[in-house]
């Protein structure tokens, strides 16, 4: 029961902690978006503009990684059930 | 078969990663970046090497061209100089010989004008000479007696000395 | 369903300490340093000067590459540290693009990441302790105000922290989802054929062909070069960034 219990939060929480992803495909979005019009602006610095933005967007998406990590470890490593 | 937690820190993974890396970086040092940067370097060196060389070379052939210049420019300004020279010496030697010639030409002048003078002076006395025998004659002849030469002598003289004036 | 998503897992153990868990991302970790270790020497092994070969203007192209990424991120006064660097962009990337072949990335262990972002802390303290001095090592952290102590800590020890997160995020959250995408397939495939009366027919996963290698061309290539590059990069600037 108490188990049961445990694991039907942890799934809410998995579920929560996702929400996360909101943050970065809202960021990322943003930075696409305004890299593509610095590219119509100068479109020699393509490049440039590329190679920043992508690495702008990957350092970006750690806050959705930390969720999706959190929620792989409540999925597959769960230590509350160990708490038991 | 045995799995270790998803997430999880393991003591002796995390010391066998940092032997792994410390085994990687002396790999990277010793087996790729020593030896490719070494090439690199003599690479840099040899090309470095070409270009002083051709500097050197470029600097050399520029002294000696500036020599060269500096060389023709010392002969123009000798071969001036003496052609100056020379002219002057020409000059000097041309304006000697005129004067040479005109002090020749004032000293023949004058010695031709004294001879002139003398041979007129000789003329002259000659003249007189005659003229006084001359009219002792005459006197002779006209008055067809001896004159004594101390009492007319004054006489003949007066009478030259007017010869002598006309 | 048999989808089964595990850490590492312990290939032998050896006898000392009360049992030392040798696991995947070790032995792996064993392939990168011997795939490495052949590839510099295969590139280096007869260098020239005058008229270099192919893979001799390969390995210098890695090594100028490497060197040009470090230049126009810390400055040439930094060029020590380009083994370091050389080192975690040849670990990180060769380790995560392992999965590939189908072999687990060491880099999909929190362990080895965290191991590797502790290296990257170990140095920026030290460079910190060099450029600020043994005083000024401790009273950076209570800048601007003396309030703000407990906030510059936290900070300081989150840099390696989200290093190692970020890395083992990535690289875990592919494996994971390759792993689900694979066990879908599956399953997929055996709804499909199980009415075939032959099982080892019926088990063939059909359609695990195709669509595993789209997703492994962002997962296994995209995400691996991208994390080993951000990996180095923040290395660099957080390395750079200790001088001022």
């Amino acid at each position: 029961m108490e188990k049961a219990l445990v694991l039907a939060a942890s799934a809410i929480g998995i579920g929560l902690a996702m929400i996360a992803g909101l943050g970065p495909g809202i960021g990322e979005g943003y930075a696409v978006g305004q890299a593509c019009s610095a590219i119509g602006r100068q479109p020699e610095a393509q490049g440039k503009i590329q190679s920043t933005m992508i690495l702008g967007c990957a350092i970006a998406e750690t806050t959705g990684i930390y969720s999706l990590v959190v929620s792989l470890i409540l999925l597959f490593a769960n230590p509350l059930v160990k708490l038991l | 078969m045995e799995f270790l937690e998803f997430f999880t820190i393991d003591v002796w993974t995390m010391i066998f990663t940092w032997v792994n890396m410390f085994i990687l970086y002396k790999v990277v040092k010793k087996l790729l970046l020593k030896p490719v940067m070494n090439v690199l370097n003599q690479r840099e060196n040899e090309v470095k090497k070409i270009y002083d060389d051709a500097n050197e070379a470029n600097e050399k052939a520029a002294s000696l061209e500036k020599e060269y210049s500096e060389k023709m420019a010392q002969a123009r300004d000798e071969a001036g100089e003496i052609i100056k020279q020379a002219t002057l010496s020409a000059q000097k030697r041309e304006k000697d010989i005129i004067d040479s010639a005109n002090q020749q030409a004032a000293a023949i002048t004058k010695r031709a004008e004294t001879e002139i003078e003398q041979e007129r002076k000789k003329a002259y006395r000659n003249i007189k000479d005659e003229i006084s025998d001359i009219s002792v004659a005459i006197a002779e002849k006209m008055v067809q007696r001896e004159i004594k030469s101390e009492d007319h002598e004054a006489l003949i003289k007066q009478f030259i000395e007017n010869v002598g004036e006309a | 369903m048999d989808v089964a998503i595990n850490g590492p897992k312990i290939v032998f153990t050896l006898p000392f300490f009360g049992g030392i868990n040798v696991t995947e991302s070790i032995t792996h970790s064993w392939i990168v340093l011997l795939v490495v270790t052949g590839v510099c020497y295969w590139l280096t092994k007869d260098l020239s000067v005058q008229n270099p070969s192919k893979k001799q203007i390969v390995a210098e192209k890695l090594v100028l590459m490497a060197r040009d990424l470090l230049d126009s991120n810390m400055g040439k006064q930094w060029r020590g540290y380009l083994p370091y660097i050389g080192t975690i962009l040849a670990f990180s990337f060769l380790s995560s693009v392992m999965s590939v072949a189908g072999l687990r990335s060491p880099t999909a262990d929190f362990s080895v990441t965290l191991a590797m972002a502790l290296v990257t802390f170990v140095l920026i303290e030290y460079n910190f302790f060099k450029s600020k001095g043994f005083l000024g090592f401790f009273t950076r952290l209570t800048e601007p105000v003396i309030v703000m102590t407990p906030m510059n800590i936290i900070s300081e020890v989150a840099t390696p922290l989200s290093l190692a997160l970020r890395h083992f995020g990535n690289i875990a959250s592919g494996a994971v989802i390759t792993a689900l995408v694979y066990g879908a397939l599956a399953s997929l495939s055996r709804v499909i054929l199980g009415w075939i009366p032959n099982t080892f027919i019926a088990n063939i996963p059909v359609f695990q062909v195709g669509l595993p290698a789209v997703l492994s061309i962002y997962f296994d290539l995209f995400s691996s070069a991208i994390q080993a590059y951000i990996f180095c990069m923040l290395t660099m600037a957080n390395i750079a960034g200790t001088a001022d």
